[in-house]
């Protein structure tokens, strides 16, 4: 199948990695997830001068202000996330809670703004968005508790609260925890979910596939002299032996 | 002309009698029959082809394999594009090939001058001939036709290659090294105009 601008679909997966997006106007992406397009499209940092009332309007978050660009003008883009699943989700008058690092695009019809769960972005309103995901997408309903690293949202319901296994509890009262090297089974964490709404998972306990930032990182430290180097060492050092 | 066959997305099937194929140095994850596998050490390109390929830092590692039975290819579950030409070429990155016909020549041209933080050098390899040519992809890859009213623009880390009678220029925009590339990333983005095929890949190269 060879596409071109007129036969890519219009606002919808090319194949599950990638997504066609029909521009007529303003949409938020993340930056760096454009591999393609046709037509007169422009690419505007947040900050830029005529997007003040936009920004009001959409995007509430500082943290992530430099994560997103602004798309305007007329034609096709393709987005595509390191070979992530890629998704479009259609809130009306809905509020939805995706994990920051996988919202690839949304409307400006959308607000976007910080959970209160730290790395995870609230977006209400009616409009539509797309997030990427490590395997495809599952719904699940509450009463459910759910692997954080497999966790990729939830929808019209409230945060989720942590969950412990009891043996982990009393692991820490007896300081067994500490004898056993703080080791078990891994999974004596969840995250609880109850009320009314729906959970978003991936299916893999998986992040994204790469790191956004570790790519950055490691395309700089080309250019680091020999003592710089050492300085990242200790420093890497140090946060590793913190955590 | 050997013939190449997908078993599934991500392995490559390739039946030789008593031909040879060039595939890329530790691709071969199966075979059945008589095989023989050999480091390519000039990449089939003669001494003056190598030394181009180390000046521009197209690095090219393939072997040739030859003999009768098949033999089964794959490189990091990443998935597979097959690209048959009759007596065409396709301009690829030497980073995305996978196997080749090994009648098919294949050369490193001279792309243009590409932004210095970029890691596929200034040149880039050309494949010709008729045969098949199989490229790894990071996600299904896709074909973008390029005409003359519909220019095409890629971000470099996620092209391919092309085919056709397609003009590659670099657009250094101020805007795209700051906004839509990762702040370390490409200066530069791919315009592609002429008429042709552009083939893509869902993901940053890594």
């Amino acid at each position: 199948m060879i596409f071109n601008a007129r036969n890519l679909p219009s606002n919808d997966n090319v194949n599950p990695y990638a997504f066609c997006v029909d521009v007529a106007g303003e949409m938020f992406i993340q930056k760096g997830k454009m591999i393609a397009y046709y037509g007169a499209l422009r690419f505007e940092s947040l900050s830029a001068g005529p997007y003040g009332a936009l920004v009001k309007e959409s995007f509430n978050s500082p943290l992530y202000a430099n994560d997103f660009v602004v798309v305007t003008g007329q034609g096709r883009l393709i987005l595509g996330d390191r070979g992530n699943n890629i998704a479009s989700y259609d809130l009306k008058e809905g509020n939805l809670t995706v994990r920051g690092a996988n919202v690839l695009g949304f409307e400006p019809s959308l607000v976007c703004q910080e959970s209160t769960v730290p790395g995870y972005l609230t977006l209400l309103g009616t409009g539509k968005f797309l997030a990427s995901s490590n395997g495809a997408v599952h719904f699940l309903e509450p009463p459910v508790r759910v692997d954080e690293d497999a966790l990729l949202g939830w929808a019209d319901m409230p945060s989720p609260s942590y969950r412990y296994d009891y043996g982990y509890m009393r692991g820490m009262f007896g300081m067994v925890r500490s004898m056993i090297g703080g080791r078990s089974s891994g999974e004596e964490k969840q995250l609880d979910f109850t009320g009314q709404g729906t959970v978003l998972i991936q299916s893999s306990e998986m992040g994204l596939v790469g790191s956004t930032a570790l790519d950055d990182v490691l395309a700089r430290t080309g250019s680091l002299q020999q003592n710089e180097l050492q300085q990242l060492l200790s420093h890497i050092n140090q946060r590793l032996q913190q955590s | 002309m050997t013939r190449f066959r997908l078993e599934n997305s991500r392995l490559l099937e390739v039946t030789l009698q008593n031909e040879r194929v060039m595939t890329r140095a530790g691709s071969m994850v199966a075979y059945d029959g008589q095989m023989k596998f050999e480091k390519a050490i000039l990449g089939g390109e003669g001494l003056f082809g190598a030394l181009k390929r180390r000046v521009g830092g197209e690095g090219f590692d393939l072997m040739t394999t030859s003999g009768t039975g098949r033999v089964y290819v794959a490189q990091n579950a990443a998935e597979i594009l097959l690209v048959p030409l009759q007596n065409d070429r396709i301009f690829i990155e030497s980073s995305s090939v996978l196997a080749f016909d090994h009648g098919m020549r294949s050369n490193t041209v001279f792309a243009g001058l590409r932004g210095a933080s970029s890691g596929q050098g200034l040149f880039t390899t050309s494949i010709e001939g008729t045969g098949n040519v199989a490229a790894i992809s990071d996600g299904t890859a896709i074909a973008l036709e390029v005409t003359q009213s519909e220019p095409l623009f890629v971000d470099p880390d996620a092209f391919i290659g092309y085919t056709g009678n397609v003009r590659q220029e670099f657009v250094f925009d101020v805007n795209w090294k700051t906004l839509v590339g990762r702040s370390s990333g490409e200066s530069y983005q791919l315009k592609f105009t002429g008429g042709g095929i552009v083939y893509i890949q869902p993901s940053e190269r890594r």
